[in-house]
């Protein structure tokens, strides 16, 4: 038996759960919700990394869908909301394929089914405007998990990508991290300050999550996990689910991005730009200096290390298709999922180690997180704390 | 059990032909004249016979402010009595009182995005406070939902009417808000719903409500935009906190040619217990009621606290316990008993009967809305 084939009898028992996936808003920036225009029935690879049949040539069997709206929007709770109703609309669209899912039991439940668990994740906390009653509107419309920041900061919490402001979490931050541990909410670390992951393990009595980040000791970039921050999850009982970004994984990739934007900047573009005359100067440079190219095995060598790290029971996937322009050879859209793991069968992970990676710990991890709320509802009422009242502003 | 017989019969009109229907929906658990079997001995003193017909047909007050009203205290308990605001347990039910709609109305000049999360908290607080009083309270959205919780002794908790800028403009935030249990919208404030009436993106607003069962709030809305709705929606709409302007002049109370309409479309007009709307006494507010019969009918006419929100009632009215005062002198001004039923009760549950009704029916014909307000009004 090729690995090739091992992996696929493996993923029909043990499928993939995957912690991130840009689906709604490829389909709010692309089309404006119009799911006729983007039926993911059908092949979509002209326009998305995912439709419903990449899904299963890639063995999902649980997907995170994320409810990301921009730092940036006038109006993040509004966006939010619409974002989750996407979901819904798909969901009700493809009953036979998507399964609303709440609970750990209710994953198990759509692999029983055969069909792909469908959960919802928001990816920052702007999403919450300051506000644990909205935090809790978002937990009643299905959210299950939240990372605390995006690229930018929040009032409550430091960013990776951001100039620190908080050294971390601030008082009401740990409220908030407090309040997603009472409701069985998880904890989303990517994107979030080393800092801020360090009080949010401090501070959460549940399993925590990074929903897509890969390893910093073998990618410095502020978007990947320290292990002194991996080491801990052991005993915080969460996990890191690798992501497959080109410029979070691959070192060349990081400098390479770094120079383009460099580039952008010098010719008075904004990095982000995707203007006609934003994108002519990008492509210029991209002429002169080739796209470095991440492959299987650059993702593999980030497993490896975490495996290292955070053991076996600490590890999970979280590709971020449809949230990254690129995406590593081999791992070009969500039908990829096989060729990672046979390289890591390849490599010497044994079939349980990989049926951990892909479903185990992360229906484990759930299931924690809702155990933990139980218990916390038991003793604790919800929390009407502000952020006026537990973050005295300075000066 | 008549309610609950009543949803067998509304389930079984559901499995029907729902196209071929003419009438918008089925005038189920209307109560007649004929069918009404009486409650009290028509020799009693009025009291003795209001309290008699209120623990039969108890009132389903359209509007209280609650959960707001509590937000100030540190602390409370409703079950044991609330000196500090007009609701609580002990009085709901010395009141008579069934179901209660609790509002959601925001501070003015909320929109955009703090007029979404605002709501999102206001359904949050509303919810938090129903859970801490779980022997008295019971959240309900359905009308199956209200005459089970009463069949439990609980009132029954209904959410709205909210303000119509808690949709963001967005018919995907409507339907999320419906899910964390919106039942009601005022359709005001908002530039789809204006003294123009409404715009084309209104009136999708209006078809996704009837397809979710959110009813419409007409009280305050421009004369346009209640014809408007009146004439396009398909289940039956109210008048949240409106009296009769005729007697009493008051932006918000209806002159008699709308609560004519109103009445005709089988629309709901809930009096509130104001001095502003009403005027100072019990027989103010009786007054508006004789009216309001008179003019729209008697399955028109129902009743609004409107504790808890600020406003001031009338003499011998000042908190949730007083209705058998009310229906009192209802009784003593000769309303029959059939007619007070349908005041307290029977007109809000045929309203919320008939917005489940179209909204099972128009969920098998229409898909979910994904018009913008770009889109239809540019």
């Amino acid at each position: 038996m090729t690995s090739q084939e091992a992996v696929r009898e493996l993923l029909r028992e043990f499928p993939v759960v995957d912690g991130h996936n840009d689906l709604p808003w490829a389909l709010r920036e692309q089309v404006r919700y119009d799911l006729d225009a983007r039926d993911i029935a059908t092949d979509q690879s002209a326009h998305l990394h995912t439709d419903i049949p990449r899904l299963r040539a890639g063995g999902v069997g649980a997907q995170y869908w994320s409810v990301y709206v921009r730092t940036d929007a006038p109006d993040p709770v509004a966006a939010t909301l619409e974002q989750i109703d996407c979901v819904r609309q798909l969901l009700t669209r493809h009953p036979e394929d998507l399964r609303p899912a709440l609970t750990a039991a209710d994953m198990e439940a759509a692999r029983g089914e055969g069909r792909i668990a469908s959960l919802m994740g928001a990816e920052g906390g702007h999403s919450i405007a300051n506000s644990l009653g909205t935090l809790r509107g978002l937990y009643g419309l299905g959210v299950r998990y939240m990372t605390l920041t995006h690229n930018d900061n929040v009032d409550w919490a430091d960013s990776a990508t951001d100039q620190p402001r908080a050294g971390g979490l601030t008082a009401f931050g740990r409220e908030v991290v407090r309040e997603m541990n009472r409701l069985g909410m998880l904890v989303d670390l990517s994107h979030v300050a080393a800092t801020t992951m360090r009080d949010a393990l401090d501070a959460s009595s549940a399993p925590v999550i990074f929903s897509h980040s890969s390893a910093r000791a073998v990618c410095d970039h502020p978007r990947n996990v320290p292990d002194d921050v991996l080491e801990r999850l052991p005993a915080n009982g969460g996990m890191a689910m690798v992501t497959f970004v080109p410029k979070f994984v691959l070192q060349a990739a990081v400098d390479w991005t770094a120079a383009a934007d460099e580039n952008m900047r010098v010719h008075g573009f904004h990095p982000l730009d995707t203007t006609a005359e934003a994108m002519k100067v990008h492509r210029a440079f991209e002429e002169r200096h080739p796209r470095p190219v991440a492959t299987v095995s650059t993702v593999a060598d980030h497993l490896d290390h975490m495996r290292e790290a955070a053991g076996i029971d600490h590890l999970g996937i979280g590709g971020d298709y449809d949230g990254t322009a690129f995406t590593p050879d081999g791992l070009a859209d969500v039908s990829g999922y096989p060729n990672l793991l046979a390289e890591l069968l390849d490599r010497g992970w044994s079939k349980a180690d990989l049926a951990k990676l892909t479903w185990k710990n992360a229906v484990r991890v759930l299931d924690a997180a809702e155990d933990v709320a139980r218990g916390l509802q038991a003793t604790r009422s919800p929390s009407n704390a502000t952020i006026g009242s537990l973050d005295t502003p300075a000066g | 059990m008549a309610d609950l017989q009543d949803d067998l019969r509304t389930d079984a009109a559901a499995a029907g032909e729902f196209d071929e229907r003419t009438e918008p929906y089925p005038d189920e658990g209307v109560v007649t004249a004929e069918s009404y079997e009486p409650v009290s001995d028509p020799d009693d003193a009025p009291m003795t016979r209001a309290r008699a017909i209120l623990a039969a047909h108890p009132v389903a007050d359209g509007y209280n402010g609650l959960p707001w009203a509590l937000k100030r205290l540190p602390w409370y308990d409703l079950e044991d009595g609330e000196s500090t605001v007009d609701t609580d347990v002990p009085r709901l039910r010395s009141g008579h009182v069934g179901a209660l709609f609790w509002s959601l109305h925001l501070p003015e000049g909320l929109d955009g995005d703090r007029a979404v999360g605002a709501t999102l908290e206001q359904l949050d607080l509303a919810k938090t406070v129903a859970r801490a009083c779980e022997e008295g309270l019971r959240p309900a959205c359905t009308a199956g939902q209200v005459a089970d919780a009463r069949n439990r002794g609980r009132v029954a908790v209904l959410l709205g009417p909210a303000g119509a800028p808690a949709l963001g403009d967005s018919l995907g935030i409507l339907r999320q808000l419906h899910l964390l249990g919106l039942r009601v919208l005022t359709l005001t404030g908002v530039s789809w719903a204006s003294e123009e009436g409404l715009t084309r993106f209104g009136e999708e607003v209006v078809r996704e409500m009837n397809r979710l069962g959110v009813i419409a709030d007409l009280s305050g809305a421009s004369t346009q935009t209640l014809r408007r709705v009146l004439s396009l929606s398909r289940a039956p709409v109210l008048c949240s906190r409106s009296a009769a302007r005729s007697l009493r002049p008051h932006p918000a109370n209806l002159p008699d040619d709308l609560l004519a309409e109103l009445g005709a479309a089988k629309g709901l007009c809930l009096v509130p217990l104001t001095a502003e709307q009403t005027g100072p006494t019990v027989r103010d507010v009786a007054d508006h009621l004789d009216h309001i019969r008179a003019v729209a009918g008697a399955h028109c006419v129902g009743l609004s606290g409107t504790y808890d929100s600020g406003a001031a009632h009338p003499q011998e009215l000042g908190d949730t316990s007083c209705y058998p005062r009310l229906v009192a002198e209802l009784l003593r001004r000769g309303w029959d008993e059939p007619d007070v039923a349908l005041l307290t009760w029977g007109n809000v549950q045929r309203v919320l009967r008939g917005a489940d009704f179209t909204a099972r029916a128009a969920q098998q014909r229409r898909e979910p809305s994904t018009a913008t307000i770009s889109e239809l009004d540019g």
